[in-house]
């Protein structure tokens, strides 16, 4: 029986953590109950002052009015809106590198809600944490209300004119003005900047992406002639190398990668092969922790590794091997499988280095991965940004040749590696505009604020891929005075449009010609309106050209010596855009289990020999970084996540963590994420706290995961699962088994679906109004998400196996909750649920303490209006998200995962008044409705022909803790690994 | 000597402790006193009228001048205290809100030269002088900013508490000390007796406390649903439309008012005073602001689409005779004792739904005659979370 751990303290003595642990949680408790241990002990004066007050109180409350309530009608009800029920209308989301078409649930003209497109054949109906959070950023108290100047309020009016008779000026001048925006995807915005940028002269448009993928983009330059990112087919391929990229976090198109990816992966209807998956990184990352080898290397030792990689193939196919520096680590196994699953693998990397990327194209070339695995027909275009064209765009302004600025979505002041130099350099310009929605770093900086429409309250298009093509359209009118950028740009050109029909006509001349289907115009768009996407297929001219690779192998350096520094970006923040958004400020990073801060993630050996423990303080470079001790780090590395530190964020995002874009270094024009030589040393006697949450809800350290190797399962599928067999034949109760009658819901999670992404957290917090504590209560063991990803490490701590596991109510058929509550609050329904009624817990938490899932959440406090927890949902505004169709939980009361039962009456109440059985796969919880692994399928098990009934009767199919004949609804599939090389 | 200072002393302190007692539910009983309710704040400009102008007017309001008075006074149809029955008649105070702000000659026309059948019918008589009227004028316009005067404390359950109380301080003290009635078991009962009755008035206020059976608010306009659903027959699903397939019923948007009222302009018994309302809201875009009536807590959700539209419930089952009221007022207590006895009852329609085709089991009890009819207890219709979610 393989050991599992959740933490280095676990590992060394699992004892000594349990003790510790249940200390902890006792502390927790008690001093809620004492608060000051200095206070006397409470004296029968108190008890009578206590007990009169309440009388006095409830006395009062019983004879006052009730309150009244008005009920105001609509005007004219507008033919979609039914007050109680939901529209959902397809939209979509891109920011930053992630682009997901989504669809929009509206509750009378509030989108509370994101789910995921089916019909898009990018995010296929997945979607992921930051989507998924996005419709909170829409409620952000943060946001502009309205244009202002030099922070004073200005009409659109006199900002149009004052700006206009600026940029006439600069015309007639032809002094230089710059339009500076992240990538921007969408044909009917460039079309509007290609009309700016032609009629105001000397105009430059410039894309910047904060993390960029400059150096791929080049190198396919190189390659292929063109500034491109291919199309990557996890789903075709049955050897994944990865060396530092990330694709199932954060790099590039990260949903889509993920789809396709667990595609390869899925083993379920006997499905008997799997893509293997190798991974080189130096932190942990998502996809490191997911593949089924992984090698800890230094971020410089890539180049090594990849040029002995090339050389290896090239040799074995006959090829010239290049000469160039030694690799530290032996390949010749991964070079062996490559060579056997010829155009059926991929290699990619995550460097930004053009010289490396040169060498893995050739790799792809060498197995002829282009075209197969690799496609060239649809290229990704969501990073456009080169790094050399922001560089030269401040030393233009510093010689004052620039004279006006535009900025649109992008933050340079605080993203930039020379953020206060770009600061210093705005605030000399003579026009500075930003388009921003937020304040930020950049907009203190800029003269006019005109803020840009939430992407919720706009009308735009999206290509993600070439060909590819989905609109957006607003769901709510703009709730504050904003205007999208595009109609400020036109009409400073003299063009005065609304926006739909722009992009209406620009449909009608481009996109609409792609097809032949649809004659009509209107109803072209109608259609694709509806559905949210148009795609079309492209043919490639594009061919490799092993240029360059000669020159780049020579260029490759040896791995530098001493601690190296690894920047990257988090799950939840991502570059750091969002850093606002409470919701994934408290979503724990789905290795390190740390909410609300980033920190540098050191070895396990690197502590031990210079005795630094968890919240100890070191200085990297002369910036104080808590340490985290990460198993899975690779020596003499340190890895630490951007976009944290940001300093106009809002009340949520300011000085939280540290900004870590002053340490992103520069080498051949473009960025590189990572410090050689970092000088590190430990600040004495300073901690600093951190929310760590890894080995919170502990199963008390009893087998929770079950999993297995791809050969076991082969030879035989219960591998990995035997304890089920024998937990069943062992199992008695003294219980009677409950009935169900019409349906009897459960949940199947195929662990080996599950990449612990983090979507499915958010999108049950979206749907379940579960609120935002704060980092402290975090400390406190008391985070309220409903559902939980346990993240689990199993053999060596320098390189670690990693399992997750989603762990949310099981809903037990014999649940040991139900029984011990005084005061049957927590019954079991008809339909196998094991309910909550808020409204009758009067908090006695016995039912927590018989769980032996964990997974039912108190709130300790009033989280809602309530200064003291100033996040979403102190303010009117914020409190616009919550789901109308789910109670808001007051102080004292238990709550839990109901398995999204408002979404099962629902389609329940659909269906009987369509008078019609429930469809199978109708209902979905809200974790399984967007999740982008599909590992989550939800369903009825009573009916023998459902998927979940099928998943039920899979070998691999087990109960978590099943020896306590809990009889849970929520089934779990044992992780397979693919590891035999 | 024990025997004769302990008995004293335990008297003493009975009393003091008894004394203690009562003072401290006097206190508590004056508490609910205390609470009174302030009324609505309603601003007005006014051109500072003297106080003799705005007595004068009054008394010519309440009917008090001129002293050979052959007209009806205006506060016999325009009262000025809240009906508990329908009124047809524009109360005092919503004339004084609607003519605040406009001139001394709108108003006189409104009195003097009215249009519409009712008004003309009661304002026929009408004789008064142009000076009398600009009084008259002058105290509706102080009435809407002070506000309609505040209304006698009625006689409730409270008083009858309080009497109860003050006959238990009385047969506590003839028992302690005065000892005037002869028989101590009478003052025993009559003590047992009010302190039961007390009991069981608390008991009740506690059930009924959160619910609000009988709730009947004032509304902005007097509509009466008698009028329309029963005089006229309007099916209640054409103004609630939504009922059948949404959780709410919905109040009708004002443009569907409109459907009729673009032409009913004038009511037999209201005039044009109340319609007025309804065509004003959608002349100046903005919607009249009702008061709730049927409130069910946060914590439940209650769907019309699955007992009108599904389980074809009559209105009238929950909502009462509404075809009567004048006033809507809530007929049933809406409390959680009385859904649960209803889905006890109810048989549910279980042959013509396809949707129960998966009840499986339950189908086999009925062909086997285990069970005789399904009820929607059997589905579950009382699981906690087929409302509490």
């Amino acid at each position: 029986m393989k050991t599992y751990w959740r933490s280095i303290e676990e590992l060394n003595n699992p004892k000594e953590l349990r003790r510790e642990e249940v200390r902890e949680e006792a502390k927790q408790k008690s001093m809620l109950l004492k608060g000051d241990q200095e206070l006397n002990a409470s004296s029968r004066r108190d008890f009578l002052k206590t007990f009169g007050f309440s009388i006095a109180a409830a006395s009062i409350i019983a004879s006052c009015k009730r309150p009244v309530d008005k009920a105001i009608p609509y005007l004219m009800k507008p033919d979609e809106v039914t007050p109680g029920i939901a529209d959902y209308y397809s939209t979509s989301y891109f920011e930053g590198n992630e682009y997901g078409s989504i669809l929009v649930k509206v509750r009378d003209g509030r989108p509370i809600k994101i789910e995921g497109n089916t019909i898009s054949s990018v995010s296929q109906g997945g979607t992921s944490a930051r989507i998924q959070a996005s419709v909170l950023n829409l409620y952000d108290d943060a946001r502009y209300t309205g244009p202002s100047k030099k922070g004073n309020k200005i009409t659109w009016e006199d900002a149009d004119k004052e700006i206009k008779l600026l940029l006439d000026s600069m015309h007639s001048n032809r002094d230089k003005v710059v339009l500076l925006t992240s990538t921007i995807i969408s044909p009917s915005t460039h079309e509007a900047i290609r009309e700016f940028v032609e009629k105001q002269a000397n105009t430059e448009w410039i894309q910047y992406d904060p993390v960029s993928a400059s150096g791929l983009l080049q190198a396919n330059q190189v390659s292929f002639g063109a500034k491109i990112i291919p199309d990557y087919r996890f789903e075709k391929a049955k050897v994944v190398v990865s060396f530092g990229a990330d694709f199932l976090g954060t790099w590039l198109s990260t949903v889509e990668y993920t789809k396709s990816y667990t595609a390869g992966r899925q083993l379920q209807d006997g499905r008997k092969e799997m893509l293997r998956h190798y991974q080189f990184e130096s932190g942990m990352s998502l996809s490191g922790s997911n593949a089924d080898v992984r090698f800890p290397i230094k971020p410089s030792e890539e180049g090594a590794i990849l040029l002995a990689l090339y050389n290896a193939i090239a040799k074995a196919k006959g090829g010239m091997v290049l000469p160039g520096v030694q690799s530290s680590i032996d390949i010749s196994d991964l070079a062996k499988d490559l060579l056997e699953n010829e155009k059926q693998s991929i290699v990619i990397s995550g460097s930004n280095d053009v010289n490396i990327q040169l060498l893995v194209n050739g790799i792809n070339q060498l197995l002829g991965n282009y075209g197969q695995t690799i496609r060239l027909e649809n290229p990704l275009l969501i990073k456009q940004g080169i790094d050399q064209d922001i560089d030269r765009l401040l030393s233009e302004m510093k010689s004052g040749k620039v004279k006006a600025l535009f900025v649109w979505n992008a933050n340079p002041v605080y993203d930039h590696p020379k953020g206060n130099k770009f600061g210093a350099e705005i605030r000399k310009l003579g026009l500075s505009v930003s388009f921003s929605e937020y304040p930020d770093e950049t907009t203190a900086a800029c003269q006019y604020i005109l803020p840009e429409s939430n992407y919720l309250e706009s009308w735009n298009d999206f290509e993600p891929k070439a060909g590819i093509f989905s609109l957006a359209q607003p769901v709510i009118a703009p709730i504050f005075d904003s205007r999208q950028p595009q109609v400020s740009l036109l009409k400073w050109v003299g063009k005065e449009i609304n926006y739909r029909d722009y992009l209406q006509n620009y449909w009608k001349e481009n996109q609409f010609h792609q097809q032949k289907e649809i004659s009509d115009f209107k109803q072209f768009w109608n259609m694709k309106l509806q559905g949210g996407v148009f795609e079309t297929q492209l043919e490639s001219k594009l061919n490799y050209s092993p240029d360059g690779i000669k020159q780049a192998a020579s260029r490759i350096k040896s791995a530098g010596s001493g601690i190296e520094m690894a920047l990257y970006e988090s799950i939840a923040i991502g570059n750091g855009k969002y850093a606002n958004n409470p919701w994934l400020q408290e979503l724990p990073d789905p290795v390190a289990k740390i909410s609300w801060d980033n920190f540098a993630a050191v070895p396990v050996a690197y502590a031990e020999a210079n005795g630094l423990k968890n919240e100890d303080v070191i200085r990297v470079n002369g910036m104080e970084l808590p340490v985290f001790v990460q198993p899975g780090q690779a020596k003499d590395t340190i890895s630490v996540a951007l976009g944290y530190g940001r300093e106009i964020a809002g009340k949520v995002g300011d000085h939280t963590g540290k900004n870590l874009y002053p340490f992103v270094g520069e080498e051949d024009g473009n960025r590189k994420y990572f410090i050689s030589a970092a000088k590190v040393d430990k600040v004495p006697d300073k901690t600093y706290n951190l929310a760590i949450s890894q080995t919170h809800y502990s199963m008390e350290g009893r087998s929770i995961v079950s999993e297995t190797t791809l050969n076991e399962y082969i030879k035989n599928p219960v591998s990995g699962n035997e304890r089920e067999v024998e937990d069943l034949a062992k199992a008695v109760t003294l219980y009677k088994e409950p009935v169900y009658n019409g349906h009897h819901w459960g949940m199947a999670i195929d662990l080996n679906s599950c990449t612990g992404c983090g979507n499915c957290a958010i999108a049950c917090q979206a749907e379940n109004n579960i609120q935002v504590i704060g980092k402290e209560q975090v400390r406190n063991r008391r985070i309220m998400h409903w559902l939980r990803i346990d993240r689990y490490y199993s053999e060596n701590p320098e390189n670690p196996k990693v399992s997750f596991q989603p762990v949310m109510c099981q809903h037990c058929g014999n649940a040991p909750c139900e029984n011990v509550c005084p005061v049957e609050a927590t019954p079991h329904s008809e339909e196998g649920l094991n309910q909550i009624a808020y409204n009758r817990c009067v908090g006695t938490k016995y039912c927590m303490n018989n769980c032996p899932y964990r997974v039912r959440r108190f709130n300790w406090f009033q989280y809602v209006k309530n200064e003291k927890f100033d996040f979403a949902s102190n303010s009117d505004l914020g409190r616009m998200v919550l789901n109308p169709d789910v109670t808001v939980r007051s102080r004292g009361v238990v709550e839990k995962c109901s398995m999204c039962v408002q979404r099962i009456q629902e389609k329940k109440q659909l269906a009987k008044l369509e008078g019609r059985p429930i469809a199978e796969g109708e209902i979905k919880t809200a974790c399984a409705q967007s999740c982008p692994g599909n590992a989550i399928v939800f369903g009825d098990l009573l009916n023998p022909e459902s998927r979940i009934s099928k998943l039920f009767k899979d070998k691999r199919n087990y109960h978590l803790l099943e020896e306590l004949h809990t009889l849970p609804s929520v089934g779990y599939l044992t992780k397979v690994r693919n590891t035999n090389a | 000597m024990r025997n004769v200072i302990l008995p004293g002393r335990y008297t003493l302190l009975l009393k003091l402790y008894i004394a203690r007692v009562l003072v401290f539910i006097l206190l508590i009983s004056g508490i609910p006193l205390m609470a009174i309710s302030s009324n609505e704040d309603v601003k007005a400009v006014k051109e500072n009228p003297s106080h003799n102008d705005l007595q004068r007017g009054e008394r010519f309001f309440k009917g008090l001048l001129p002293k050979d008075r052959t007209f009806e006074s205006c506060v016999s149809c325009h009262i000025l205290s809240k009906p508990d029955t329908m009124n047809w008649n524009p109360s005092a105070m919503d004339i004084a809100l609607k003519y605040v702000g406009k001139d001394f000659a709108d108003f006189q026309t409104a009195v003097m030269q009215p249009s519409g059948k009712k008004i003309e019918a009661s304002h026929k008589d009408f004789k008064i002088e142009d000076e009398d009227l600009k009084k008259v004028k002058m105290y509706l316009d102080e009435l809407a900013s002070t506000g309609p005067p505040a209304a006698g404390p009625t006689i409730n359950q409270l008083a009858n508490f309080v009497l109860l109380i003050v006959l238990m301080i009385l047969a506590l003290l003839d028992l302690i000390f005065f000892h005037k009635i002869k028989y101590r078991l009478i003052t025993v009962l009559i003590l047992m007796g009010s302190l039961g009755f007390q009991v069981k008035m608390i008991t009740e206020a506690a059930i009924g406390l959160g619910r609000s059976k009988d709730y009947a608010p004032d509304q902005p306009i007097k509509f009466s649903h008698k009028v329309h659903a029963g005089d006229n027959r309007i099916d209640c699903k054409y103004c609630h439309h939504t009922a059948e397939f949404s959780k709410s019923a919905g109040i009708p948007a004002m443009e569907l008012c409109m459907n009729c009222h673009a032409l009913v302009r004038e009511g037999s018994r209201s005039g044009k005073f109340e319609i007025a309302k309804v065509l004003e809201a959608n002349e100046t875009k903005k919607p009249v602001v009702w008061v709730r009536v049927h409130n069910l807590p946060d914590y439940v959700f209650f769907s019309h689409a699955q007992h009108v539209g599904i389980a074809k419930v009559d209105c009238n089952k929950c909502h009462g005779p509404v075809k009567e009221m004048d006033i809507m007022r809530q007929h049933s207590d809406l409390s959680m004792g009385w859904c649960i006895n209803c889905h006890r009852e109810t048989k549910v329609n279980f042959k013509d739904n396809a949707y129960y085709d998966s009840y499986l089991k339950l189908h086999d009890q009925l062909k086997s005659g285990k069970l005789d009819t399904v009820r929607a207890v059997n589905i579950g219709a009382n699981d906690c979370a087929r409302c509490h979610y």
